[in-house]
């Protein structure tokens, strides 16, 4: 496929939820532009609209008005029947919680979204991705038998696993401690250096946003700014400026 | 607290929904039941009470019961002069003679008897006075001579004529060709089901008694101020010995009586298979209750982490059942109207026509409808909320949440103690060989231990066997994920599988019986019936020689012969008497003898199934002193012969039978052919010399297995509407299991989704589920099923059941059945998890 600047791209997209005085513009005309091979972190203070975002961009959710691109795709003409194909073939999901099926094995959680699209694996792809996670010996464990650490680098294994053209990760370290954080961000950093995976991850964590390379800043719906090569003090810095009350 | 439970209710409307489901299909059943007997209770009450002559007189031996319902018949007659005696009694204002028999059949157009087989067929004499029939004239008028009748208004619409029109109708007197000149009704709306033909008094007598100077009964009005007793006393004082006076009220309590002990038989049969239905729902609500105590264990938890105590929780939870338990009792009445609707239909399908009348709500049927709802709602949600008390408060914090997961041990055992039990119990019953009765019970006590063992014993078991039923499904990625999801939680599916499990165990069990009997009359058949013809009325009434002397001698035939059946007392038992042509006899049907021989039957003797000698205690070459239907008689035991399914009882001659006072009817002809002859030629032949004598049906012996395989599939075929029931309010258990499941799940469903799960995925996952729990209930349902109808059969083989047969393709079909109903069960539980908005559903909680 062609390489083109951007992996994911939104123009003017506006998200609004409910109605009348009920009303809320979770988004507002925001433009972005998602780097391909590079890893985009998302912050901003709560109901800043970071998850509505990254749900409007990976076709999760529709939306209100605007356009989004996902690599050539324009979202909005496709029905749901090609949204879920796409979500299969070209995006990789890590949510907060709740990432594995509990019927399923480590194994079988990762390679999920290869069964359901009925394709066969690419077993060397899968020992790469089994071994950056560092999970060989849980692969037949059931996530209740695992860490909430080891259980977010399964998902992220999965989210790898059918290679796709970006990864969403919503929070993947918000329920962790700083040292199954950093196992979990380090799989996806390296991941972005080693096999030039594109991601966007939404943060709250300073720490966890340095491990980008580049953070956009979100508050009231709107892109407020945007940070290249970020340190923690950086990020908290700009967050202070943008919203004193995050820090 | 209670203010917490209600407002749970009220936010939780699916599992409002649910719950209520459960217990109004459980109650709507029962009370469905009872109110379908209550009702039919009534309107028969009603249609016997309401006008009984003030007097009624009938031939009556000292020693018999009380005649009851249609009095008389053509075999219990009294002189026609008797009626003028009694008209003479002081007191009586106006006497009637009677003639009723049961042999005048009305045909459709087509020539068809328009009774169904077992419905009456009633021919009865006009009485001039309205308070002494039991019909009103709804138009034209009585009939009068030899050609006019009138008709039951519901006969002749059957029969598709009006007044004015012609019908034909078959009698002992020959095949006649009336007027209908008036119509009749019976003074309460639905028929019994039977048609009714009225003649003239002379005209009945000529067609019903062969012209004898009878009557079947006197009818009698009293004169104003005479007490019925007084003048039943009186008339009884005219009367000869064998005849007896009933006074109305007294025949109206006999009524009642027998119809009392037909009624509790009917609605304890109903009430077992709503006992059945009970078992289900109990299931249901069980499941329900306890997925529903799962799915808030956080909020309870929540209410622990605030204070609430253990018995709060537990309160809770059971005042949330009480709620739900009374108001879904309520609204199980009312659907148990549509119940006893649909019942009423059933049986009108199985051609069994029933009186009309109100509908009957007995305090008892909403006592039991409370009862049955509430407690089998709050019994069910006892276990649960006693588990919810025990969440820890912590557990509300936690991400996760299991309930705590009770050790199977005590299940183990359980299982283990009933299967010795269920296993002791049939071995105890298998080996009661003489009683019948107390055999069954056992092996039914047996069937009951091996259901609850497979309950209890279903969660240690269950998932092994999905693990091998669901193997199949493993060729799809998202089989897998519904075997997986089938066996996650084994007492869930266990339970909800047993359900249908119960349900069709019963089927299949009456499945083999119903293949067995019908195997062993086949075999019966063969072995005994040496005839190549048969022939019979087509509606298996008795019918007059005149069918003999037309058939006698039809060209390629070498044998014709018949029989005749009446009834006999001994020591207060009936017994069958068949009088047959012994020589001619033994050609076409084969009676081993077990002692004496069958050619040394004479006049005043009588061959007897060893069954019958036993338990009569006979002995070849004794007398017995019996009573035939119009007196005292005796009967010498000439032989005994081996029991076969085919021939029962006494064995006499004609002459003996004759002098037994019998009329001469006959219940079957037996031909043979000559030599040579050719089957179909001989069979025109017969057919064209019945056809002036009246309707009836030539069969060979392949037809004749298949008339009886017919019958057995109508009784059969009713039993399988009633555990239809059960079955259906199983497949409703799957239904709520389901929704309930995806209710739980929606989290890892919005995660399939967001993988890239298509809608279509979806719903074959759920669908998969749903039908491999299905077929795992039909599979244990039919093995338990086969096993008993096994047992059962052994049991019966000396009551003539003697060949085991199991029906493989039906219960092939069954299995069909239960995989089917479970993908129309998922149908809606699978919408719904398609449809399940993916980031609602991954954002909730
Ligand atoms: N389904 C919904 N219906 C109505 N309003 C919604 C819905 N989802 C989000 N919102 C609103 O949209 C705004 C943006 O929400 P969003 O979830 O994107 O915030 P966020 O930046 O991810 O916040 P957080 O950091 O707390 O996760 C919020 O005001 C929220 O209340
Ligand atoms: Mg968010």
């Amino acid at each position: 496929m062609e390489q083109t600047p951007t992996a994911a791209r939104a123009r003017a997209l506006t998200k609004v939820y409910g109605a009348g005085a009920a009303q809320v513009r979770a988004l507002d005309a925001v433009d972005v532009d998602v780097e391909r091979g590079r890893y985009t972190a998302v912050m901003g203070p709560s109901g800043s609209g970071k998850s509505t975002l990254m749900h409007c961009l990976a076709g999760l959710d529709s939306v209100t008005s605007g356009d989004v691109w996902l690599g050539e795709v324009e979202l909005s003409r496709l029905a749901d029947r090609e949204l879920t194909r796409l979500r299969r073939d070209a995006v990789g999901f890590v949510f907060q919680s709740f990432n594995l099926l509990p019927t399923l094995t480590a194994l079988e959680n990762i390679t999920l979204p290869i069964d359901i699209a009925g394709r066969r694996p690419d077993p060397a792809w899968l020992d790469v991705v089994i071994d950056t996670v560092g999970l060989r010996d849980r692969l037949r464990h059931r996530p209740s038998e695992l860490s909430g650490g080891q259980q977010q680098r399964v998902a992220c294994a999965r989210a790898l696993a059918s290679r796709p053209q970006i990864v969403f990760a919503d929070e993947p370290t918000g329920n962790l401690d700083s040292r199954s954080s950093a196992e979990v961000l380090g799989f996806l950093r390296r991941s972005v250096a080693e096999f030039g995976q594109t991601i966007v991850m939404v943060t709250h964590d300073p720490v966890a946003a340095a491990y980008a390379d580049r953070v956009l800043f979100l508050a009231d719906g709107q892109v407020v700014g945007e940070l290249r090569e970020p340190t923690p003090e950086r990020v908290r810095e700009r967050l202070a400026a943008t919203d004193p009350a995050s820090v | 607290m209670l203010r917490t439970s209600l407002r749970s209710l009220a936010q939780h409307r699916l599992r409002l929904a649910l719950t209520v489901v459960a217990v109004v299909a459980g109650v709507g059943f029962v009370t469905g039941t009872y109110l379908f007997t209550d009702s039919l209770q009534r309107a028969f009450d009603r249609l016997f009470d309401l006008r009984q002559p003030d007097v009624t007189v009938s031939r009556q031996l000292p020693g018999q019961a009380a005649t009851g319902g249609a009095a008389g018949g053509a075999e219990r007659t009294l002189p026609a002069a008797l009626v003028d005696r009694i008209a003479k009694v002081p007191g009586v204002a106006a006497a009637y003679g009677v003639v009723t028999d049961g042999s005048a059949t009305v045909m459709t157009a087509g020539g068809e008897p328009l009774a169904r087989l077992g419905q009456r067929t009633t021919g009865t004499s006009w009485v001039p006075n309205p308070r002494l029939r039991g019909y009103d004239l709804v138009s034209g008028r009585a009939p009068i001579g030899r050609g006019e009748v009138a008709l039951l208004a519901s006969t002749a619409a059957r029969a598709g004529v009006t007044v004015g029109g012609t019908v034909r109708v078959d009698t002992p007197g020959g095949v006649i060709e009336p007027t209908v000149v008036g119509l009749v009704e019976r003074p309460i709306a639905g028929t019994d089901g039977g048609t009714l033909v009225v003649f003239d008094l002379p005209t009945a007598r000529r067609l019903l008694l062969e012209g004898r100077a009878q009557v079947t009964s006197v009818v009698v009005a009293a004169a104003p101020g005479i007490d019925q007793q007084r003048l039943a006393d009186r008339i009884t004082d005219v009367l000869p010995p064998d005849a007896r006076a009933e006074t109305g009220r007294s025949r109206s309590a006999d009524l009642a009586a027998r119809l009392q002990d037909a009624f509790t038989f009917l609605s304890t049969f109903l009430l077992a298979f709503a006992g059945i239905a009970l078992l289900v729902a109990g299931f249901l609500i069980y499941n329900t209750f306890t997925m529903l105590v799962a799915a808030r264990t956080r909020e309870l938890a929540l209410l622990r982490a605030v204070g609430a105590s253990r018995g709060q929780v537990r309160r809770a939870v059971l005042v949330e059942a009480a709620a739900v338990g009374t108001v879904a009792a309520g609204l199980g009445l009312v659907a148990g109207i549509g119940v006893s609707g649909l019942l009423r239909r059933l049986f009108e399908a199985f051609g069994v026509d029933l009186p009309g009348g109100p509908l009957v709500v007995e305090p008892r049927t909403i006592a039991v409808a409370l009862v049955v709802g509430v407690v089998t709602t709050v019994a069910s949600a006892y276990l649960p909320a006693r588990r919810a008390a025990l969440v820890p408060p912590v557990a509300a914090m936690r991400e996760e949440l299991e309930l705590p997961a009770r050790s199977l041990r005590g299940r183990t055992l359980l299982a283990l103690l009933l299967v010795v039990a269920a296993v002791v119990l049939a071995r105890t019953g298998l080996q009661l060989v003489d009683d019948v009765e107390r055999a069954a019970a056992y092996l039914g006590g047996s069937a009951v231990c091996a259901l609850v063992a497979l309950l209890a014993g279903a969660p240690l078991v269950g998932r092994g066997a999905l693990r091998v039923l669901g193997a199949p499904l493993t060729r799809w990625p998202v089989g897998r994920l519904a075997r997986e999801n089938a066996r996650r939680n084994p007492r869930r599916t266990a339970a909800t599988a047993a359900a249908l499990a119960i349900g069709l165990a019963v089927m299949s069990a009456v499945a083999v019986i119903a293949a067995s009997t019908k195997s062993s009359v086949a075999e019966v058949v063969d072995d005994t019936v040496g005839a190549d013809f048969i022939v019979a009325s087509a509606n298996l009434r008795p019918f007059t020689p005149r069918a003999y002397e037309a058939l006698a001698g039809t060209p390629g035939t070498s044998v014709v012969t018949f029989s005749r059946a009446v009834a006999l007392t001994l020591d207060g038992t009936q017994h069958p008497v068949i009088g047959v042509e012994p020589e001619q006899f033994a050609k076409v049907f084969k009676i081993t003898m077990a002692q004496g021989s069958f050619a040394d039957l004479a006049f005043g003797g009588a061959v007897v199934d060893e069954t019958t000698a036993r338990e009569a205690h006979l002995q070849l070459g004794q007398t017995a002193h019996v009573e035939f239907l119009n007196g005292p008689g005796r009967l010498r035991i000439d032989g005994i012969y081996q029991a076969s399914g085919a021939a029962q009882g006494f064995v006499v001659t004609l002459p003996t039978l004759a002098a037994a006072g019998s009329l001469e009817r006959d219940t079957a002809i037996y031909v043979r052919l000559a030599p040579g002859a050719d089957a179909a030629t001989v069979r025109t032949a017969l057919e064209q010399r019945l056809a002036p004598v009246g309707a009836f049906q030539v069969l060979d012996r392949t037809e004749l297995k298949e008339q009886i395989d017919a019958q057995f599939d109508r009784v059969f075929g009713f039993v399988y509407a009633l555990l239809a029931l059960a079955v259906i309010v199983a497949f409703l258990g799957i239904v709520n299991t389901l929704a309930l499941s995806v209710h739980e799940r929606r989290r890892e469903i919005g995660l399939l989704r967001a993988v890239g799960t298509s809608r279509h995925q979806l719903r074959v996952m759920v669908v998969l589920e749903s039908v491999l729990v299905a077929v795992l209930g039909g599979v244990v349902g039919i093995l338990l099923g086969v096993l008993y109808g096994a047992l059962l059969q052994r049991v019966l083989a000396a009551q003539g059941v003697s060949t085991l047969s199991v029906p493989v393709a039906q219960l092939g079909w069954f299995v069909a059945v239960s995989a089917a109903g479970g993908l129309l069960a998922a149908l809606w539980p699978a919408m719904t998890a398609a449809r399940m908005n993916l980031l609602r559903a991954i954002a909730t909680e």
